[in-house]
């Protein structure tokens, strides 16, 4: 801890933190200093020059250490001659500053003069009227009139293209480097600069392809005028027009809180749309970022191509029906095929819909089969054994705390989440990655953990084999409550350890989390994956406290909550293995992921889909569902921390679309089920009830905020940006059974078998911008969707005849999928990686054996 | 007299290694090496109260002694930017007496235990660079410089650097930032840069003038006391002033830091051009104020605080003068236009108000000045100059300031008339500012580099 010192603002004390920054510092005790270059997530620069302050120190006499005395026996302050820059002062004892006295608003006058000399007088159509610090702060500060010859303002481009996502209006910034630093520093990425020197000082891209970091919508949030707006929002409405509703990204197992900017639109014929999305703070899960990837993703909400109707196959033709037969004629189907059915729940229904289903699933016979797509990931025993502390925050995290990320392309599968474990490896936490080829965290870890694939559960489980031999078991832990100690122990003596030097920085470390993906891994792979971490994490005591535990990479926003309410992937896999004749597949795309699961869908007898779109597994169904995007309804998601978090809805449905949840209920209805509820909080009462471990997610807890540092939104437009003030709730967090005292913690040895490699393996990786169902038809976003494309080895492609940027044939059984080869240093000999959801042809979502070849002429 | 730092005029082959060695050369580093603690030598500098010569007079020995010892790494580097208009005597010496600048660098870098002294030279000096890297090697091969420096068991090795020719980077941590490849603006402050996180790569680090290190070695083997027998107690050595404008014999003149105006320029630098009254002085390049050349002025002594108390600085003690003749006017708009171009953009006040001014002077220049715009240039200055972050902006204030106070006749004349006065110069203001081409890059325009 800090020592608290005692500092005076405009004559009052307040004990703060020694070395707070002034700005922070007085912004937590209620005064406004006003910046436009600082920004509370940033080194300070001291560039723009508005924060400026009296600054003085109270004098001390250096022999007794009292503080001097005027006649009036006041302490005296030995005051600086100039104002000062307070972003570039941190607090000491003694420090005393005026924020209001008259030399202190001329001087913010005079730099907010400087400002706007060289800035347009175009608020009437900037995007960012209404919302602009610089608007706002000239209403506070500055002269009423303009003492500059308006014939000497500099006319410079104002539609610079810095990128696809982001324009550039040269005229309106202000030089505050909030953008280039927000790059540089934050998340890393060499991608904007300035050029040139004084009045001619400007932001340029240096990157090729221009502007290319996956962050780059954020700079438009921390931009304190309106020099970078983004393609998808520019020119598109005023920001006094928006009604923001909470909402929460439906793509990856972050689970960023968003703000859906909505409006009724000409577009639509006056109804209401998403205009924009915005971050929505939450410290506890994005702070104030998120990826391009939720910010501009959104379109599927509106989107022309949508299914606005309940579909029947008749013969060979869709015929659109209503939903009352849509629902009689599935209850038919349900009750031929009694538990002979194989229920299919995608990555980003919501805790509701997948509830519903789950009592769907029970009226159809005792099978129950409930499947979970992707089938990729498993585990949800070793998360709900040993998962991340409740509380636990990267951002926490210091030089005493160890992070691993094994098995995932970690920016490109939870792109905040790298993000932040990016910024921890800048603070000192030592991050391992554990890989079996290299990705972009690389170069912030302290080590890697390079193997081949195949071998990460081996990996796992030398880390635990390494505890033991370096006698790092938590004894008191391990004798009160851990089960199957004794087996573990034998199975780990002679196991190879095999980087141990990067396996003792995370042993020797006091807080470690581990981040664990399922790239290279079969599913029953992942599994034992999941459970050696989580060996590993009780083996250390790494459990039950805040930054310390297991986390999955789940392939999808809800995968957790999927999870949780009883699907799994082994369902799907076993459903795969030995199909049944009919298949409910809600709000997924198998047959258009992986071959194998085309092939199966395609032999069906019937399908029922609910889903937004004519996706490939669509296409072979016999009664098609409209379902409802994460805009037109209400919900929850439970992130990959299990943080259950709910999104409301933001404008109205689609067609005749309906929430998933309200049609999984008409159908059990049907079946002899309850009346549908009337909301999906009473949907979630009931879950309350049934599922212990969401006793506390009622809405009203989940709705629950708090006063957040930094503060954002509202009049402080200037400090922290145009993220939205949290208003939707912070969610809440279920208990591991570490953190419930009376449950037992299991342990048990792994399986490390690798798999038979013979010859090629093909190796399915996510990639963020994919062709996936919903995120394919942003149109902003499509050209920094790559071509479809497999990675090879050089010394493979060169076996094989083929050269970079070849179009060849991917072989899956008896698919052929055309691809561009790209031939690279980076793909392990013997493999090709084939990113998932980028053909428009089903591929892979496990590893298997495969053959690439050139198109034969 | 014989020289101490411009020793070229007294043996034209110094610059050579043997020459600069038979003349008694690195016997200074050896006394430091061979006889002195690190910290005897940052004493004796000290006691020397030599001061810095690069425009502040910092005393030397309290720069070094700022460095924290125990830091495992420390650099010392060598401020050759030498960028302020009307200054060429760190020029001489680099290129006629180098071996005494590397000398007194080494001495500095012992004194501190630096790990490697990086000498920063301005982009112009190409040739100059390139020479002074043979230099270094001759005295690498001699041991003087390099790995087991003398047999001591210190290693230090010796770099020249090569700016990109920005005036900014004569600031001291605009230089470090450019010495480590990143854009020549000035940092906060502090960390400075003798603190850790302020110097160069972060790391502690002297950065010193290089006619304030070329003073070093003898002060080492002459000792401190006699070193202060020069100049005033204050302001004690010797100083090399740098005499361009209107004078009789432009040059640098080595002379004891104490003697008057008039003596440097009357007696040393032979007056006036063509027998012209003098007018105004500029005692330190562009950056001080001007300085009108009354009795007063004449008669001051050149040191720091004699200076400092005409309300002007001695800086570097590049010395411009201005006769009779001279348009303050113009003379004004030209040091302005300077500062506008190597304004590094990175703070408000300094980037707006230099081009703001620049804006004013342009139409001065070309008759279409009006009582706002001289309004303007009592206020512009004032409002930028305490508030910027380098002490460029200050600089910038200075021509305007002391010319606009001190010549408000000519202003107003400026102003009164409707002919263009210096259309010539108005339109390559205009140019360099608002050109169509001259703005904006092509490539840049379409948002790449």
């Amino acid at each position: 801890m800090a020592d608290i010192v005692t500092i005076t603002i405009d004559g009052q004390d307040f004990q703060v933190p020694a070395g707070t920054n002034l700005v922070d510092a007085a912004k937590m005790l209620g005064t406004d200093i006003p910046v436009f270059c600082y920004h509370p997530k940033m080194e300070p620069v001291g560039m723009c020059r508005m924060c400026l302050v009296e600054l003085g120190s109270i004098s001390v006499n250096r022999e007794t250490g009292e503080p001097d005395l005027d006649e009036n026996g006041e302490p005296v302050v030995r005051w600086f001659p100039k104002l000062q820059t307070a972003c570039t002062q941190k607090t000491y004892e003694g420090m005393v500053i005026r924020t209001t006295t008259e030399k202190v608003v001329a001087g913010r006058d005079d730099i907010l003069e400087f400002i706007l000399t060289s800035h347009p007088l175009d608020c009437p159509v900037c995007d960012k009227g209404g919302e602009c610090p610089l608007q706002n702060l000239t209403m506070a500060y500055g002269p009423g009139q303009s003492r500059f010859v308006f014939t000497d303002k500099l006319n410079l481009d104002k539609h610079v293209p810095l990128g696809e996502l982001i324009y550039l209006d040269r005229e309106r910034c202000i030089q505050c480097a909030r953008c280039v630093r927000f790059c540089d520093e934050l998340v890393g990425d060499d991608v904007l600069a300035f050029h040139e020197r004084g009045r001619r000082l400007q932001i340029v891209t240096i990157s090729d392809p221009p502007f290319d970091t996956k962050f780059s919508g954020n700079t438009t949030d921390i931009c304190p005028v309106g020099a970078l707006t983004t393609t998808d929002f520019r020119f598109g409405a005023r920001p006094w027009e928006l009604d923001e509703v909470p909402t929460i990204c439906p793509y990856c197992p972050v689970g960023c809180n968003l703000s859906a900017s909505t409006r009724l639109d000409r577009d639509t014929g006056g109804k209401k749309i998403i205009k924009r999305i915005m971050p929505r703070q939450n410290e506890e899960v994005n702070e104030i970022w998120i990826c391009d990837k939720g910010r501009f993703g959104h379109h599927h909400s509106r989107s022309t191509e949508r299914i606005l109707h309940p579909m029947i196959r008749k013969g060979d033709e869709l015929v659109t029906v209503d939903w009352a037969t849509a629902y009689a004629e599935v209850a038919a189907r349900l009750k031929k095929y009694g538990d002979r059915t194989g229920f299919v729940a995608g990555p980003a229904l919501s805790n509701e819909d997948l509830w519903e289903l789950r009592k769907l699933t029970r009226l159809v016979g005792e099978q129950r089969q409930r499947g979970l797509w992707p089938a990729t990931m498993s585990g949800i025993e070793a998360i709900a054994q040993a998962g991340a502390g409740v509380g636990t925050r990267v951002q926490d995290m210091g030089p005493g705390g160890a992070i691993l990320v094994i098995a995932s392309d970690f920016e490109e599968e939870a792109p905040i989440w790298w993000l932040q474990v990016k910024q921890a490896a800048d603070r000192g936490v030592k991050v391992v990655v554990a890989n079996a080829r290299g990705t972009k965290l690389d170069k912030y870890a302290a080590a890697t953990m390079p193997y081949a694939y195949g071998d990460a559960v081996a990996v796992m489980n030398g880390l635990a084999a390494r505890a033991r031999s370096r006698k790092k078991i938590a004894r008191s832990l391990v004798e009160s409550r851990v089960d199957g100690m004794d087996a573990l122990i034998d199975s780990l003596k002679g196991v190879k350890v095999p980087h141990p030097e990067a396996a003792d920085l995370l042993l020797d470390a006091d807080d470690l989390l581990i981040f664990a993906g399922g790239e290279g891994l079969t599913l029953a792979q992942h599994g034992e994956l999941m459970q050696a971490a989580a060996n590993l994490l009780i083996l250390t005591a790494h459990v039950g406290r805040p930054n310390n535990g297991l986390v999955a990479v789940w392939p999808g926003a809800n995968v957790q909550g999927a999870m949780d309410m009883g699907f799994s992937a082994e369902t799907t896999a076993a459903l795969l293995d030995d199909p049944p004749p009919m298949w409910f597949i809600a709000e997924a795309d198998p047959a258009g992921e992986d071959v194998r699961a085309a092939e199966v869908i395609a032999n069906a007898e019937c399908v029922v889909v609910t889903s937004l779109f004519m996706t490939e597994t669509a296409q072979q169904a016999d009664i098609i569902l409209p379902g409802q995007s994460f805009a037109e309804r209400d919900g929850t998601f439970t992130n990959g921390m299990r943080r259950v978090q709910r999104f409301y809805t933001a404008q109205g449905p689609i067609g005749d679309s309906l929430p998933d949840w309200k049609i999984f209920a008409h159908i059990g209805r049907q079946m002899g089920g309850d009346q549908p509820r009337i909301s999906t909080g009473l949907v979630m009462r009931e879950i309350t009830e049934k599922v212990f471990r969401y006793a506390d997610m009622g809405y009203p807890n989940l709705a629950r905020v708090e006063k957040q540092f930094p503060d954002v939104g509202g009049d402080d437009l200037y400090y922290g940006g145009t993220a939205y003030t949290n208003t939707g709730g912070l969610g809440v967090q279920w208990k591991t059974n570490a953190e419930h005292e009376q449950h037992r913690l299991t342990v048990r040895p792994v399986n490390v078998d690798s798999f038979a490699a013979d010859g090629l393996q093909l190796i399915p990786v996510r990639v963020l911008y994919d062709r996936g169902m919903w995120f394919r038809v942003s149109d902003v976003m499509d050209q920094r969707v790559p071509a479809p494309y497999v990675e090879l080895n050089e010394a493979d492609a060169a076996g094989l005849g083929i050269a970079d940027g070849e179009q060849i044939a991917v072989v899956l059984g008896e698919r052929t999928v055309e691809v561009r080869a790209r031939v690279n240093g980076k793909t392990p000999a013997g493999y090709a990686l084939l990113p998932m959801r980028l053909s428009d042809a089903p591929t892979l979502t496990v590893p298997a054996a495969g053959v690439v070849q050139k198109i034969e002429e | 007299m014989t020289h101490i730092l411009l020793r070229d005029l007294d043996i034209p082959d110094i610059w050579q290694f043997d020459t600069y060695v038979a003349n008694g050369g690195y016997e200074g580093l050896k006394k430091a090496v061979q006889e002195h603690s690190p910290q005897e030598v940052i004493q004796i500098v000290l006691e020397s109260n030599l001061r810095g010569r690069g425009g502040a007079g910092f005393p030397a020995g309290r720069k070094w002694s700022f460095i924290p010892q125990d830091a495992p790494i420390k650099y010392v580097t060598v401020n050759a930017d030498e960028s302020e208009p009307g200054t060429f005597k760190d020029r001489q010496l680099l290129e006629k007496n180098p071996h005494q600048v590397i000398e007194g660098a080494m001495i500095a870098a012992y004194a501190i235990q630096a790990a490697g002294v990086y000498i920063y030279c301005r982009g112009e000096f190409w040739d100059l660079a390139h020479a002074l890297e043979e230099r270094i090697e001759e005295a690498r091969q001699a041991n003087l410089v390099g790995e087991n420096v003398l047999g001591s068991g210190w290693t230090c090795d010796v770099y020249v650097h090569l700016g990109a020719g920005a005036y900014i980077c004569g600031e001291e941590s605009a230089l470090l930032n450019s010495l480590q490849g990143l854009l020549g603006q000035p940092r906060v402050r502090p960390p400075f840069p003798a603190q850790i996180g302020g110097g160069l790569y972060y790391q502690p680090t002297v950065v010193n003038n290089v006619e304030t290190l070329a003073n070093v070695p003898w002060i080492l083997v002459n000792g401190a006391d006699e070193y202060k027998k020069i100049g005033t107690p204050q302001s004690p050595g010797p100083k090399i002033f740098c005499m361009s404008g209107h004078v009789a014999k432009p040059g640098n003149y080595e002379l004891p830091l104490g003697i008057t105006f008039r003596e440097l320029i009357f007696e040393h630098a032979g007056g006036i051009r063509d027998g012209k009254e003098l007018k105004a002085i500029l005692p330190s390049g562009a950056s001080g104020p001007v300085l009108v050349a009354t009795d007063e002025v004449l008669d001051t002594p050149l040191t720091y605080e004699d200076v400092a108390a005409l309300g002007s600085t001695l800086g570097s003690a590049s010395i411009i003068l201005m006769d009779e003749d001279t348009d303050m006017v113009w003379a004004a708009a030209k040091m302005t236009h300077f500062f506008k171009h190597e304004s590094c953009g990175k703070c408000t006040p300094c980037r707006e108000g230099t081009y703001w001014l620049d804006r004013i002077y342009e139409r001065l220049l070309r008759g279409e000045g009006t009582q706002h715009d001289l309004d303007m240039l009592h206020v512009v200055p004032k409002q930028m100059a305490p508030v910027t972050l380098c002490a460029l902006g200050e600089f910038a204030a200075n021509p305007v300031l002391s010319t606009v106070t001190q010549f408000p006749e000519e202003y107003e004349r400026y102003i009164q008339r409707s002919d263009a006065p210096h259309p010539e110069m108005a339109d390559a203001m205009s140019t360099v500012t608002r050109g169509t081409t001259g703005e904006v890059p092509e490539a840049v325009a379409e948002g790449g580099a």
